[in-house]
C-alpha cells in the first residue's frame, strides 16, 4: 500500500517536473520566434521593399497589393521605427527622448515635460547593461525677483537641472551637477554673499553657463570607466579561475590554499568565492569595493599587495607587503610593462619564470662556490 | 564573572570581546530565546569551527586538571556532564541537530552545559546579529549621508564614497567614544544583505567591570546600537531603539544615576561615526535624509548603493530598466513586458543559471497574468471603460514599485503647508494652518497603490509623494511638491 502511493507520488513528480520542463522549452520556443519575427521585419531588404512598395503604392495605387501592404505596414513601421533606436542607441551611446512627469502640478505646460537621456554601455561580454536614465526638468529662475517675471519674459530663464536619474553612487551626479548645469539662481545668491565676505574672491560660477554637452560628458565617461574597471578585475579572477563556495567540494586538497572572500562585484554579493590554485601563488584577488578602483591582492607567502586602477585601465600605483617589508621588485613588475590590467598576469607570469631561471643559475653558482651562491642569492 | 583584582584603574581601553557573563544571567535565555532552534545550532558549530574555536571555548573536563576530583561527584549532578574534547562537544550538538525537539534543550545545554563558564560578549553579539539577520525588518533605521565638508573645488567627484578599512575604523572610533563611555564593538557581515553591521555595546562606567555594575546590564538591549555601512554609498543606517524597549529598560533600572539614557548614548555613537571615516585634508560630516524605515530592503533601495536612489514612484521604470530592452533587442519595446526587460538586462552576466530561473519566474508569471486576468474580468464586469484607464493611470503614476521592486515604508509622515482654499491672502503666515498626516502599516506606498487600484483614490490627481517618487519617510509639501526647508 505504502509502496504503492510512493510509486504513484514519484510518477506524479516526474510527470510535473516533466511538464514544467516541456513549458521552459514552449517559452524559449516562443521568444526565438519573436525574436525571429522581429529581427526579419527589420531586416534591410525586407524594410527596402516596404519602402519601396509604399512609393510605388502613394504614385499609382495598385489595389490589391496596397491591401496586403498596409495591413503590414503598422507592424512594419514600429520595427523600423525600433530599429533606427536602436542604431542611434548603439552608435551614439547617449541619446535624448521626450518624457512627461505623469504627476499633477499647478503649472501643467512647461514643467510637466522632462529631459529623458539614456547611456547604453556595452559590456565586456558583447551584452548591454541596464540603460543609465537622465530627466532633466525645465526650470526658470528662482531670482528674488519673481519667478513670474522671468517666466514672461521666456527668454534667457531657462536651466535644465537633474530631476531624476538612476545613476548608481559610484558616480556622482550631484557633484557633476553643481560643475556642470550650476543654477544661476541660487549660486548669484550664494556668490553676492561670498563677494561681501571675501571681495577679493571673484565667484567662479557665477558667469558660468550651463553646459549640458560637459555633463554628459564626465557622466559618460564615469561610467564606461567603472565599467572598463570592474571588467578588468572580472577578468584578471576569470583568468586566475574562480571557485564558488557550496559548488566545487571535490577540492579537500586546496582547503588551506583560498581564502573565502565575498566578491563585491559578483552577481550574488554574499556567495563566497575564493581563487583557484594557480602557478602564480594567488590566494586572494578581488576589488575593495563596488567602485573598483583599488584590488586587493594576497600571495600564499602571506605577500600581501594593493594597487589601483587608473581611469583609462593602467595599474596606476602598486604596494606590496611582505613579512620583512616591501617588495618593491614586485611592485616594479606590476607597474611596469605596458602597465596594463589586462596583461597583468602575464607579467606576473614573466617576473616568476625569471626568477626561477636565476634560482636555477643561483642553483647552478651553489656548486662552483659558497660565495658565487650568496651574491645569486642576495640578488 | 566578577575578576578578583584589587586595583581598579579607568582605562580608555574598549571592553575586551572576552568578558564572560556567567551564564546564570536569567537574561541571558532571553536573549537566546529569540532565536531559532536551528540559528542556535548553526552559531554553535560556527564556534566550534576549527578556526573559531579559540575565541570561543567550550567547558572541557581535561582543562580543569587538579580540581577534577572535588568537582567529579558535583559533575554527576549536573545535567550535562562536561565533554573531554572539543569533537565530543560538536558530536553531542550534531546529535541535537538530527533530533527533534524545542529549542529550551540546546539552551539549557549551552548555559549550563559546554559555556557554563560563561558567555562572552563576542558570544552575545553574534546572537543579537544573527536574530537580525533572521528578522529584517526588527529594528527601526534611520539613513544618513555622509558629506565632504571641505570640497568646494575637489576635481575626483567620485571621492565622495568613504573607503573603510574595518580594523582602522573601529580603532579611530574607539578614540572617539573611550574618553565618554566604554563600549564593546562587534563588526560583521550581514549574511541576507549586502550590508557590514557595527554592533556598539555601551556602559557607562569607565572600569573595565565595576562590581555595581551587574551583569543584568552587560544583556541590556537598549544599550546596544547597531550601525549598518552598505557597500560603496554614501550613507550608512543607524538603529533607532523603539520606545517601548526604551521605556522598559528605564523602568527596570530606575537608579541608574548616569545620563547615560539611550538617545545621549545613540548621539555620541553617531557624532563619533563620521569623525573615525574622516581622514586629513578629507573631512566628514553627517546630513539627514529624512528617511526612517523598519526594511533594510528599503532603505538599501532608497538610499543604497544602486540605480534606484533618485528615480522612484513613476520614474522606477527606469531604475528597474523597465521601459526598454538592450539596444541588441529587435522586438519593439512596447511589445515586450517591463518583467521580460528587467529580467533579460538582469541576468545578462549570469546566463549559466537561466534554466532554473526560467521556470521560476514563469511560474511568478504565470500567476501574476491569472491574476491580473481574474482582476480584469473582475473589474470588466463592473465598469470596463474606467477600469482600463484606472489601470493605465496606476501604471504611468506607480511605475514598477510595488512589482518590480519593493521598498516598504512602514511610516510618512507629511506636513502640508498649502494655504486654505478660500483664503486670498497668502502672506499671513502666521495664521497659515497646517495639515500633519501620518500613514502607518507594513507597506505605505504598497497600500495607496491598493486604494488606487480599487478607485478609492483618483491616480490622476493624487500628488507625487503619494506614489513614493521622493523616497523619504518624513516631508513637508506645498502645493503638491516637496520643500526642502519648511521656509522656502
Amino acid at each position: 500500500m505504502s509502496t504503492h502511493s510512493l510509486n504513484t507520488e514519484e510518477e506524479t513528480e516526474s510527470l510535473d517536473s516533466e511538464i514544467s520542463t516541456i513549458r521552459a522549452e514552449l517559452q524559449t520556443l516562443h521568444h526565438r520566434r519573436r525574436i525571429l519575427t522581429n529581427s526579419l521585419l527589420t531586416s534591410r531588404p525586407f524594410q527596402r521593399l516596404a519602402k519601396s512598395q509604399s512609393q510605388s503604392q502613394t504614385t499609382a495605387t495598385a489595389p490589391r497589393s496596397s491591401q496586403k501592404w498596409t495591413d503590414l505596414s503598422p507592424l512594419l513601421h514600429s520595427s523600423a521605427l525600433h530599429a533606427d533606436l536602436n542604431h542611434h542607441r548603439i552608435a551614439f551611446s547617449t541619446t535624448a527622448f521626450p518624457f512627461t512627469d505623469p504627476s499633477p502640478s499647478p503649472v501643467p505646460s512647461e514643467a510637466k515635460k522632462l529631459i529623458g537621456l539614456r547611456i547604453d554601455i556595452c559590456a565586456r561580454d558583447g551584452s548591454y547593461v541596464k540603460p543609465y536614465y537622465i530627466l532633466l526638468r525645465k526650470g526658470v529662475l528662482h531670482l528674488s525677483t519673481g519667478s513670474d517675471a522671468e517666466e514672461r519674459t521666456g527668454k534667457g530663464g531657462r536651466v535644465l537641472y537633474v530631476h531624476r536619474h538612476t545613476v548608481p553612487p559610484v558616480v556622482d551626479v550631484g557633484a557633476l551637477e553643481r560643475v556642470y548645469l550650476p543654477r544661476a539662481g541660487g549660486d548669484a545668491a550664494r556668490g553676492e554673499e561670498g563677494e561681501q565676505l571675501k571681495p577679493w574672491k571673484r565667484s567662479p560660477n557665477k558667469k558660468k553657463q550651463q553646459d549640458l554637452k560637459g555633463f554628459l560628458r564626465e557622466v559618460r565617461r564615469q561610467l564606461v570607466v567603472w565599467h572598463v574597471r570592474c571588467d578588468g578585475v572580472r577578468y584578471l579572477r576569470e583568468r586566475l579561475g574562480v571557485v564558488k563556495r557550496g559548488e566545487g567540494q571535490d577540492a579537500d586538497a586546496d582547503e588551506e590554499n583560498g581564502v573565502w572572500e565575498r566578491d563585491v562585484l559578483a552577481e550574488e554579493p554574499n556567495q563566497e568565492s575564493r581563487i583557484a590554485r594557480n602557478d602564480l601563488g594567488i590566494v586572494a584577488l578581488a576589488a575593495t569595493a563596488l567602485e573598483a578602483v583599488y584590488v586587493r591582492v594576497e600571495w600564499a607567502d602571506g605577500r600581501v599587495g594593493r594597487f589601483k586602477i587608473s581611469n583609462a585601465g593602467l595599474v596606476e600605483r602598486a604596494v606590496v607587503m611582505g613579512d620583512t617589508g616591501r617588495d618593491k621588485l614586485m611592485e616594479a613588475v606590476m607597474t611596469g610593462g605596458n602597465g596594463r590590467l589586462e596583461t597583468l598576469l602575464d607579467r606576473w607570469r614573466k617576473h616568476a619564470s625569471e626568477l626561477r631561471g636565476s634560482a636555477a643559475a643561483a642553483a647552478a653558482a651553489a656548486s662552483v662556490g659558497d660565495g658565487a651562491s650568496q651574491t645569486a642569492s642576495e640578488a | 564573572m566578577a575578576r578578583s583584582k584589587s586595583i581598579r584603574a579607568p582605562t580608555t581601553a574598549s571592553l575586551p570581546s572576552n568578558l564572560r557573563i556567567p551564564s546564570s544571567t536569567p537574561s541571558l535565555v532571553k536573549t537566546f530565546g529569540k532565536l531559532t532552534r536551528q540559528a542556535l545550532l548553526d552559531l554553535v558549530f560556527q564556534w566550534l569551527e576549527d578556526g573559531n574555536v579559540q575565541h570561543f571555548p567550550p567547558y572541557l573536563q581535561a582543562n580543569e586538571g587538579g580540581k577534577r576530583e572535588e568537582e567529579g561527584d558535583d559533575d554527576g549532578l549536573r545535567p550535562y556532564p562536561a565533554e573531554r574534547t572539543i569533537n565530543g562537544v560538536r558530536n553531542a550538538y550534531q546529535e541535537l541537530q538530527f533530533r527533534k525537539g524545542g529549542k529550551r534543550e540546546v539552551i539549557d545545554r549551552i548555559l549550563e552545559g559546554d559555556w557554563r563558564h560563561g558567555i562572552t560578549l563576542r558570544q552575545l553579539a553574534m546572537v543579537d546579529l544573527r536574530y537580525m539577520d533572521d528578522h529584517p525588518s526588527g529594528l527601526r533605521w534611520t539613513a544618513l549621508e555622509l558629506a565632504r565638508i571641505d570640497n568646494p573645488s575637489s576635481n575626483e567627484s567620485s571621492a565622495c564614497i568613504p573607503r573603510v578599512h574595518a580594523s582602522t575604523f573601529l580603532s579611530s572610533l574607539q578614540q572617539q567614544i573611550s574618553p565618554l563611555v566604554k563600549a564593546h564593538y562587534h563588526l560583521a557581515r550581514s549574511t541576507s544583505l549586502p550590508l557590514t553591521v557595527l554592533r556598539v555595546f555601551v556602559t557607562a562606567s569607565p572600569y573595565q567591570t565595576a562590581p555595581r555594575q551587574s551583569a543584568e546590564s552587560l544583556t541590556d538591549s537598549s544599550r546596544t546600537i547597531y550601525v549598518a555601512f552598505p557597500d560603496s554609498c554614501p550613507f550608512f543606517y543607524t538603529s533607532m531603539a523603539s520606545p517601548q524597549t526604551a521605556s522598559k529598560a528605564s523602568s527596570a533600572l530606575p537608579n541608574s544615576l548616569v545620563a547615560t539614557d539611550v538617545r545621549s548614548l545613540q548621539r555620541l555613537v553617531r557624532d563619533a561615526i563620521p569623525k573615525a571615516l574622516s581622514l586629513p585634508h578629507q573631512r566628514y560630516t553627517v546630513k539627514p535624509t529624512s528617511l526612517t524605515a523598519k526594511s533594510l530592503e528599503a532603505l538599501l533601495a532608497l538610499r543604497g548603493p544602486g540605480r534606484s536612489n533618485q528615480a522612484n514612484g513613476a520614474f522606477s521604470i527606469f531604475a528597474d530598466a523597465a521601459l526598454e530592452g538592450s539596444p541588441l533587442d529587435p522586438r519593439p519595446s512596447n511589445t515586450v513586458s517591463p518583467e521580460e526587460h528587467n529580467r533579460q538586462l538582469g541576468s545578462v552576466r549570469s546566463r549559466d543559471s537561466a534554466g532554473k530561473e526560467n521556470t521560476a519566474t514563469d511560474a511568478k508569471e504565470a500567476t501574476l497574468e491569472t491574476r491580473r486576468a481574474s482582476k480584469r474580468s473582475l473589474a470588466d464586469s463592473k465598469e470596463p471603460g474606467t477600469s482600463k484607464k484606472r489601470t493605465l493611470a496606476l501604471q504611468s503614476r506607480f511605475g514598477t514599485s510595488g512589482t518590480l521592486s519593493s521598498a516598504p515604508l512602514d511610516r510618512l509622515d507629511v506636513r502640508l503647508l498649502d494655504a486654505l482654499p478660500g483664503d486670498a491672502k497668502p502672506t499671513e503666515h502666521a495664521q497659515q494652518p497646517t495639515v500633519s498626516l501620518a500613514f502607518a502599516g507594513t507597506d505605505v506606498i504598497g497600500g495607496i497603490r491598493k486604494l488606487v487600484e480599487l478607485g478609492v483614490i483618483d491616480a490622476e490627481r493624487m500628488p507625487c509623494w503619494m506614489t513614493g517618487e521622493e523616497g523619504v519617510s518624513v516631508l513637508a509639501v506645498r502645493e503638491g511638491r516637496r520643500v526642502s526647508k519648511a521656509g522656502r
